[in-house]
């Protein structure tokens, strides 16, 4: 509105600059801190020498970074397909208006609201061979109990499970919400045509969801290669490192080691990682669609 | 739905329900039963033991109420902070809004892990750490909420703003009495989704409260499975798993529309 | 005392021109409506008039006041919006009651404002109702009844009637023509429908290019337009613009000849015509009549015919290739395709000049 003059324009910074004042200081400026801080060797408590790269040359010569990368990319890896393709067929099959349909909608996503604490709580005795679920399971059907958390095989893929019960729900929301859009019509002009379901679904149906398959990959993705909590709670990251990803490398470079700079320059690392492979993803796919 | 498909979900809705009922299970029966054959969860006798020892003195009641303080301070902040700044962005001429709309939007990108560490020697410098307000802020500045509101403030017609400046509305009047008030879906739908991501942060109050008389809820429960061994039993454990999770279900189950809306909308943006 | 003077009105969205040296002079309890084309600029003026738009130049006044210094709400001017814009959180009642709160009238002065206005405007029952829970033609009334009680020197409509749908809007329109009597205030309607202004307005100002083209009462925007954007615009179907050649004679009155040949006498005096230049001849509907070959002055080839039930518009084009727009009879034979006689009455024949200047057929004494 062109109308006020500048009593209206002093009107309408002081609006704004609440949450811009915290924004810098909380969001903004911690940032850029980390950039520098980086450059640094640094303790928690406020000691700092410059280093220049040092701290990234470090990182590039250290296997349990190397480590823990390659645990991010395999339970990143674990994770992100399963989770696309369970999320897209409960989506297909609850996208209706019925009751129960609802209700099932409800339970698939309800663990997503659950805190990781509370998920992890709940999955370890899922999973611990002394006392868990699976192992009564087993053990009805007069097997041995599996050491899920403490076989260095079977840490990640426990892990990559527990991770995809908890995260179920938004991918089948956003898929449900891709469904809504597809027009009536094209299905009925499909069925003019007479294609089958099969015909239907790859033709019309996947070929639809294109946009929102891309949005659930780029987001799972993002949040798996940021994966924290899940590890820290359920196996610590064990045995020696086995199921270790790189945020809780990060947690621990600073919190149990308390080297401050050397953490800050793996997560500047992850940083760029997860805005490289978002941005990939993304130009990959809008490559493909206009070829 | 084909019979198959029927099917098909009812398993899954079966290996979804399963490790909650299990939870349950668990937490209605007594410790010491427990520690003996963990398959005694599935036949009686239950009891609700353990949820009287947590009522009675355990630290969780104090969590509880930590996590309702700070998921509940978070909450107002957010609303305040983003409905002030919505309102500006979406309505009010200034020098710099597109500049600084695009500096909050940038925000988007950036992720928790890239920003916690300078903010913990942030707030040690502050000495805010252990605190409230140290537990509330950190919330309080996601770019999410100022844009979901700015777009719902620009989705209001303008010419409600002009009916109400004809009508001699002064610009606080119009914004409290006109255009807040039209504002309320956003606001629920805002509120909700930051209650919940509240309650559920881990990492930030993980490192800021290190004392356990200010830990949240979700903090509490991680130190209480790390000292497992040492704690009084499996199904006293898996009655706080259930206790902690009551408050966030019961949110869920009367504000589903609104959190379902906005995770979808807060991942779309 | 005039009720609104806008003088020398200018305004500029950044490079682009919206309003140029607009002047006006309103009488009091006048009812003007804003004619022109989407895009002209109406709003911007009405906008303008209310303050919510700013003016690069000029001056505003009511009653004598400037007020282009006044906030909105201080001008003492009411507005009823395109979309009605009520507030939708906010019954019937609250939404009028709201302006006057905000002047901080009493109480039971904003009482027996509203149950007067609801009373005139037959929506009594509605008023604890949500502006969602009722019909357009109802909203409609509401933002009428929320600009009343305000008693503003000046009611400000922009399309009022344009949201409503046919029946609605004839009844509506018949009801602002009635309300009009009984508020003690002057109006200024924007619309962009020309039966809209010539039913309701006592003057018409025809915006278009960012200036005022000509403001008059209806019939004399009809029948002696200023411009040949003015005869274009006002009258349906379109008056027919002919290129002409002005034939020498000895009669005080213009004689022309039409591309095809065929001439016209007008009654338009030669004096004041301009000597050098291409004049048009602008006829309308009516003064083309179909006519069997006898009485024809011309003949032209039928390309639509329009039937309207009590009268007939036949869109034809002559041998020239210039199209023309004929009246004839209800029960009208012309079918598409033939071939019809013409007579052209130069009667009410307008002429006009390169520059779009109109002249006209002396007013009868
Ligand atoms: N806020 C604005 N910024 C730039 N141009 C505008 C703005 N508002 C209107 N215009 C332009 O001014 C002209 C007049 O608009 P308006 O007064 O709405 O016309 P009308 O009401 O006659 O249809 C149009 O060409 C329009 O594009
Ligand atoms: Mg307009």
């Amino acid at each position: 509105m062109s109308i006020g003059g500048r009593r209206a324009q002093l009107e309408g910074l002081a609006f704004v600059a609440p949450f811009l004042l915290l924004y810098a200081v909380i969001l903004i400026y911690p940032l850029v801190a980390g950039v520098v801080i980086s450059f640094h060797r640094a303790d928690l408590f406020g000691a700092r020498t410059f280093v220049g790269l040092e701290n990234y040359g470090r990182l590039i010569g250290d296997p349990v970074f190397h480590q823990a990368l390659i645990n991010t990319f395999k339970l990143t890896i674990l994770i992100v397909p399963p989770l696309t393709a369970i999320t897209l067929v409960l989506a297909l099959a609850l996208n209706k208006r019925s009751r129960s349909a609802a209700f099932f909608r409800g339970l698939f996503f309800s663990s997503s609201v659950l805190s990781v604490t509370i998920v992890t709580l709940i999955w370890r005795f899922i999973l611990t061979p002394d006392a868990g679920l699976v192992a009564e399971v087993l053990e009805a059907v007069g097997r041995e109990p599996i050491p899920f958390l403490s076989d260095p095989d079977l840490t990640i893929p426990a892990l990559a499970v527990t991770t995809v019960w908890w995260s179920l729900g938004l991918p089948m929301m956003l898929f449900l919400a891709g469904l809504q859009q597809i027009p009536e019509e094209i299905y009925e002009a499909a069925a003019l045509d007479r294609a089958g379901r099969w015909t239907t679904f790859w033709r019309v149906t996947l070929p639809s969801l294109r946009r929102t398959m891309l949005l659930v990959i780029m987001l799972q993705t993002a949040a798996q290669l940021q994966l924290f909590g899940q590890a820290q709670l359920l196996t610590a990251g064990g045995p020696s490192g086995a199921s270790r990803p790189v945020v809780l490398l990060i947690y621990e470079m600073s919190f149990a080691r308390w080297e401050l700079g050397y953490a800050t320059a793996a997560a500047e690392v992850l940083f760029m990682l997860v805005l490289t492979v978002t941005l990939i993803q993304y130009m990959t796919a809008s490559r493909r669609w206009e070829g | 739905m084909s019979l198959g498909a029927w099917i098909g979900v009812g398993i899954g809705a079966a290996i979804m329900a399963a490790p909650l009922l299990w939870t349950l299970l668990l937490s209605l029966k007594a410790n010491a039963e427990l520690m003996r054959d963990s398959g005694a969860a599935f036949s009686a006798p239950y009891t609700l033991e353990n949820y009287r020892s947590i009522l009675q003195g355990s630290s969780l009641v104090q969590w509880l109420l930590n996590s309702v303080i700070v998921s509940g301070g978070t909450t107002l902040g957010v609303l305040t902070l983003c409905s002030l700044a919505g309102y500006a962005f979406a309505r009010l001429e200034f020098p710099f809004r597109r500049t600084l709309f695009a500096f909050v939007l940038l925000g988007l990108a950036i992720p928790e892990q890239a920003v916690i560490l300078p903010q913990h020697q942030l707030f040690a410098q502050l000495g805010l750490h252990n605190s409230y307000p140290g537990l509330i802020l950190p919330g309080l500045v996601g770019p999410f909420g100022v844009f979901f509101m700015t777009q719902y403030f620009k989705a209001i017609p303008k010419e409600l703003d002009e009916a109400a400046m004809l009508d001699g509305a002064s610009r606080f009047t119009l914004f409290w009495k006109v255009l807040l008030p039209l504002t309320l879906p956003a606001q629920a739908t805002l509120g909700v989704f930051t209650f919940l991501a509240s309650w559920n942060s881990y990492w930030w109050p993980l490192i800021s409260a290190t004392r356990s008389e200010m830990f949240t809820l979700t903090v509490g429960l991680a130190s209480a499975q790390m000292n497992y061994a040492q704690t009084s039993g499996l199904g006293f454990l898996m009655a706080q798993a259930v206790f902690a999770s009551l408050p966030i279900l019961i949110v869920y189950i009367i504000f589903q529309k609104q959190i379902v809306r906005a995770m979808a909308g807060a991942s779309v943006r | 005392m005039a009720s609104l003077e806008l003088i020398n009105i200018q305004k500029t969205y950044g490079a682009t021109a919206v309003l140029d040296d607009v002047s006006l002079r309103m009488e009091p309890r006048e009812f003007v409506a804003f004619l022109g084309p989407s895009g002209s600029g109406k709003s911007t003026l009405l906008r303008i008039i209310a303050g919510l738009e700013t003016l690069d130049s000029g001056e505003v006044r009511l009653e004598g006041r400037p007020i282009q210094q006044l906030a909105p709400g201080d001008r003492g001017v009411a507005m009823v919006f395109q979309h009605y814009a009520l507030y939708p959180h906010m019954t019937v009642w609250e939404n009028m009651a709201f302006g006057l709160r905000n002047a901080r009238m009493p109480k039971d002065e904003i009482a027996s404002r509203i149950a007067e206005a609801a009373r005139v405007l037959e929506i009594e029952e509605h008023l604890d109702k949500k502006p969602g829970q009722m019909s357009g033609g109802q909203r409609q009334r509401v933002a009428i009844g929320r600009a009343i009680v305000k008693q503003p020197k000046l009611f400000l409509l922009d399309e009022p009637l344009s949201n409503l749908d046919a029946a609605l809007r004839m009844r509506t329109r018949l009801e602002l023509a009635q309300l009009r009597h009984r508020v003690d205030a002057a109006v200024i309607m924007v619309t962009h429908d020309q039966a809209e202004a010539m039913t309701l307005a006592d003057r018409i100002v025809v915006i278009h290019d960012h200036k005022i083209q000509q403001a008059g009462p209806p019939m004399e925007i009809y029948s002696r337009p200023a411009n040949s954007f003015v005869a274009r615009f006002v009258g349906s179907p379109a008056m027919t613009l002919a290129p002409v050649q002005l034939l020498p004679a000895e009669s005080p009155f213009a004689s022309v000849r039409l591309g095809d040949g065929s001439e016209v006498e007008t009654r338009v005096p030669r004096s004041g015509l301009p000597a050098e230049g291409a004049l048009e001849l602008g006829l309308r509907p009516e003064s083309v009549r179909v006519a069997p070959a006898g009485a024809a002055s011309t003949v032209a080839r039928v390309e639509l015919v329009e039937r309207l039930g009590d009268r007939t518009f036949v869109y034809a084009r002559l041998s020239d290739g210039l199209s023309i727009t004929a009246e004839d009879e209800g029960n009208s034979r012309v079918r598409m395709g033939e071939t019809v006689g013409l007579r052209i009455d130069g009667t009410d024949a307008h002429l006009f000049a390169p520059d779009g200047a109109g002249y006209h057929a002396a007013p009868a004494a």
